[in-house]
């Protein structure tokens, strides 16, 4: 009993490995030699691409940080902030709100990932090693899509404060009976 | 005894010493002073990088392209945390945040998927024909 109970770790331990040596494998032999060659070739083309996308991503970065740091900082926080102050119930909309600071703070930290390894991807010579090169940019693309998500998540945090603000105004206008 | 016998040599360094600082006193304070400048230079450096202040740093090189772009009209007014609470404050809150929202929300930011290898033009040509 405890030599299979060995047994079936052992397998199980393998089955492991020799999947991610699987799954690494498949990456590298989804390229076929007429791919390289084309990497080599094009390589100049697509560091000038990857050059451009890093420079307007991150534009990007700063414009839509910007927003939504102000969001975060200059509404949603002195809104909760005013209610706090004059003894309303800001309960909802504070959660939302510690929601929204937490998703802005992944973006941030997913963001700088994604940078890091596009930064990578781009410093590759992709004349010598054009394997390695599209690994790299096939993780930047995972970090991207990401970063894509984040963002998505703001929008949606963005919705759920308005909503709960509708919510404590019904609450508030049935408390104080103001129509 | 041998207290005593190791008393001049201990007496002896005092001497010494401020003597050699004397004479390099002001090569001391020049080292000292480029020693903890090139310390309080790598510490920044570290931090602007691991910070990530350096990914939002639009005037290193290669952006330069891009730096004049950045969006310095979008200047969001700031809602007072503090005043009274009625239905037109909150009202005049909503306004303020509706708006915001919409300039927000205007962008769908990192979408697309510009790193896809048929994007940059290295993906397999037969599968592009499927």
């Amino acid at each position: 009993m405890n030599i299979r109970a060995r047994l079936v770790v052992f397998g199980l331990v393998a089955a492991l490995l020799l999947s991610t040596l699987g799954l690494k494998n498949t990456s590298a032999a989804d390229l076929t030699d007429e791919q390289l060659a084309r990497i080599n070739a094009n390589c100049l083309t697509i560091k000038g691409s990857l050059n451009q996308l890093h420079a307007s991503d991150a534009l990007l970065r700063v414009n839509r940080g910007q927003i939504y740091e102000s969001m975060g900082t200059k509404l949603m926080n002195n809104f909760n902030g005013r209610l706090g102050s004059n003894g309303l119930d800001n309960k909802g909309l504070t959660a939302v709100t510690d929601s929204y600071q937490t998703a802005l703070s992944t973006f941030r930290a997913d963001y700088q990932t994604y940078e890091r390894q596009l930064s990578v991807a781009i410093r590759v010579d992709c004349t010598k090693d054009a394997m390695g090169f599209h690994d790299a940019i096939e993780d930047a693309r995972i970090k991207r899509a990401k970063v894509h998500t984040d963002v998505q998540r703001l929008h949606q945090y963005i919705d759920d404060y308005r909503l709960s603000i509708n919510d404590f105004m019904l609450n508030f206008e049935r408390v104080t009976g103001k129509k | 005894m041998d207290e005593h016998e190791h008393t001049p040599e201990v007496i002896a360094k005092p001497e010494l010493m401020p003597r050699f600082r004397d004479q390099h006193r002001f090569l001391l304070l020049i080292t000292g002073t480029i020693l903890i400048a090139i310390i309080m230079v790598i510490v920044s450096l570290v931090m602007y990088n691991v910070s990530g202040s350096a990914q939002l740093d639009l005037s290193r090189p290669g952006y330069t392209s891009v730096s004049d772009k950045v969006d310095r009209t979008n200047e969001i007014t700031d809602y007072s945390a503090f005043g009274p609470v009625n239905k037109d404050t909150v009202k005049e809150f909503t306004n303020l945040y509706d708006e915001q929202a919409k300039k927000a929300k205007a962008v769908d930011a990192f979408n697309g998927d510009p790193l896809n290898p048929e994007v940059l033009e290295f993906g397999d040509p037969l599968s592009s024909t499927d």
